[in-house]
């Protein structure tokens, strides 16, 4: 009985799927941006991010001078800091515009001796393989982006700057800045800095600057003890260890953010959108559907139907046919999102997330909506005769 | 059973100016009777037995179902009268596309409250008895004139309601099926129910029943 009514239904539930498919679809690259906007601001809240004073290789958020270890060394000395971790952070292709630090593809090394300072990430989340660890060499973690968009997973080889690595792991799509990373050990990434950089090699051949290796890295992730106010210890180290550019995990959140509002203004506009075009499609198919019956309803109240008893079959009816038509357009908005992140991790990107509260959200709005519209359309109805309801209906 | 005192309905044209259809019709049906209502095309015959059916309200005027005061009931209310007290002949049959015959005969008895299954015996039994009951499953589409015609005379008669209101009944069938609603009526009556009949033709009821004719929104004896 029911999937005969559904059948009858049959161009309206094609309708409401189109409408909650766009609605879903929209709503999953709204989604999309959020994560990644949501993502890089719980990193950078998650640590103290320190550089090297100038204008030197590294990138992302140490495109600095070098930190060298002396410094490091007072960072650590520094009341409040609990860890402080190395880092060498490099473009993967320096041709590539700089101003794009969140979408471009960094390499970072990692000083696998000091555990993760980030509170937030104290291990970063494996697909398959593993993560670094210490006295590794020539291994490479990758972001899931990276990974997808060149067709590697542990096992395979990776050629940086000459040198060949092994895939050792692949990370869980974190839908931020990360997936377009390439993890290497902290030594592996300083030879592949000074391939990079000319006029770094010109210095150590010289021999005028005393550096060593540990004296190559872009910058520090900071921890600090607990009970500790980040900001505050940020500030300290900002007083006390000169020669560095220290960022305050706040001042890198709202800078982050401040950056993004075009993205956050984007998805407001989106959402927005997705909810008049979807909704407006949604409530008026279904008004529609029931306008159709208008004969029907009269008929039926001509044979005794109250108010009421209408009332109840047309809500019955909605639900069920709003519920199959928001199914179905979940169901052809993941297909579509399917079919084009599939294209689009050809170059790495991802447009869609389908969160679970997306779909649920999808699916309760078009149910209400479409309860709402049958709703209207019914109270419209009855307010006719039974008479002139069949009339009109004939 | 049925009286209906100073009816009076009027619509209104495009141009706004009132159309005055009925204009105090009285009329008193005793149950077991039948009075067929004739009249030319517009002169509101159909009007007439849809303020009697509750199918619209009338402008002026009273009506009784037995001792009942209808005419002045709620919405609500209205419906349940008219599922307790009436069924419907319609010339256009006024099935329910999406339902098959069976379950179009049962939907007298879904609103009234009736018990399913013994809805459902009486349903078949009917179907049975005009010679469609192996068209249960099928639907109106499927369905000819004759016995779209039959189901709803099925679905019109299964509450046995005490006031059978049939316009045109015969409109659009051949005289085989027209004989059989006819058939169908004159024994309702016999069974003790009031039947209204509206139809350009008086010569249907001739003999059983007494005739009236609308002419300029009054009902007159013919």
């Amino acid at each position: 009985m029911l999937l005969r009514m559904l059948r009858g239904y049959a161009f309206t539930i094609a309708g409401i799927a189109i409408g909650v498919g766009g609605l879903v679809t929209l709503g999953a690259m709204s989604e999309r941006i959020v994560r990644f906007i949501e993502g890089g601001d719980r990193f950078v809240l998650g640590q103290i991010s320190v550089a090297g004073r100038g204008m030197g290789m590294g990138a992302g958020f140490t495109a600095g001078g070098l930190l060298p270890a002396a410094t490091l060394r007072a960072l650590a000395a520094v009341r409040g800091v609990a860890g402080v971790q190395p880092q060498v952070m490099l473009p993967l292709n320096p041709s590539v515009s700089q101003f794009m630090t969140l979408t471009q593809e960094l390499v970072l090394g990692l000083d696998l001796a000091v555990p993760m300072p980030n509170r937030h990430y104290r291990a970063l989340p494996v697909r398959a393989g593993r993560f670094l660890r210490e006295g590794d060499r020539r291994v490479a973690v990758l972001g899931a982006s990276f990974a997808a968009a060149r067709g590697l997973r542990p096992g395979s080889r990776l050629a940086l700057e000459g040198a060949s690595y092994e895939v050792v792991g692949v990370l869980e799509r974190m839908l931020t800045a990360p997936d377009r990373f390439v993890f290497v050990p902290i030594q592996d990434a300083r030879e592949q800095w000074v391939a990079k950089d000319r006029l770094l090699q010109t210095v150590l051949a010289s021999g005028a600057a005393a550096l060593t290796a540990a004296d190559l890295n872009t910058g520090a992730a900071v921890g600090w003890k607990d009970g500790e106010e980040p900001d505050a210890v940020a500030l300290r180290i900002r007083e006390r260890v000169p020669g560095v550019n220290v960022q305050l995990p706040s001042e890198l959140s709202g800078l982050l953010r401040s950056s993004t509002a075009f993205f956050s203004a984007l998805l407001v506009g989106i959402g927005a959108l997705a909810l008049v075009i979807g909704g407006l499609s949604l409530a008026n198919t279904m008004a529609a559907a029931v306008f159709e019956r208008i004969r029907d309803f009269g008929v039926k109240r001509a044979l005794g139907a109250t108010d009421l008893q209408l009332a109840r079959e047309v809500l019955a009816e909605s639900l069920a046919v709003t519920l199959a038509g928001g199914l179905g357009g979940v169901a052809l908005a993941l297909a579509l999102g399917a079919v084009l992140d599939g294209w689009a991790a050809r170059s790495g990107q991802e447009l869609f997330d389908f969160s679970p509260r997306l779909l649920a959200g999808a699916l309760v709005f078009s149910v209400l909506l479409g309860a709402a519209a049958a709703g209207y359309a019914t109270r419209r109805i009855v307010a006719l005769s039974p008479a002139e309801a069949i009339r009109r209906g004939a | 059973m049925l009286r209906a005192a100073g009816l009076a309905k009027a619509y209104r044209a495009p141009s706004g100016a009132p159309i005055r259809v009925l204009d105090g019709v009285d009329l008193a049906v005793k149950a077991g009777e039948v009075a067929a209502v004739t009249g030319a095309s517009g002169s509101g015959k159909s009007t007439l037995l849809n303020l009697l059916g509750l199918l619209e309200d009338a402008d002026g005027g009273e009506l009784w179902f037995g001792d009942e005061r209808v005419g002045g009931l709620g919405r609500s209310a209205k419906s349940r009268a008219r599922g307790r007290w009436v069924g419907f002949v319609f010339q256009a049959f006024l099935l329910v596309p999406s339902l098959t015959a069976l379950e179009n005969v049962l939907l007298a008895a879904r609103y009234v409250g009736r018990p399913a299954a013994e809805a459902r015996r009486r349903a078949l039994a009917l179907l049975d008895e005009l010679g469609v009951a192996d068209r249960r499953d099928h639907y109106p589409a499927q369905l000819s004139g004759g016995e779209q015609q039959r189901v709803a005379w099925c679905r019109a008669v299964l509450n046995d309601p005490p006031l059978l209101l049939a316009d045109e009944p015969t409109g659009n069938l051949d005289d085989a099926n027209g004989a059989v609603i006819l058939d169908g009526l004159r024994r309702r009556a016999q069974a003790g129910a009031a039947v209204v009949v509206a139809s350009h033709h008086p010569e249907v009821v001739a003999g059983w029943g007494a005739v009236y004719r609308l002419r300029g929104g009054r009902l007159e004896a013919a």
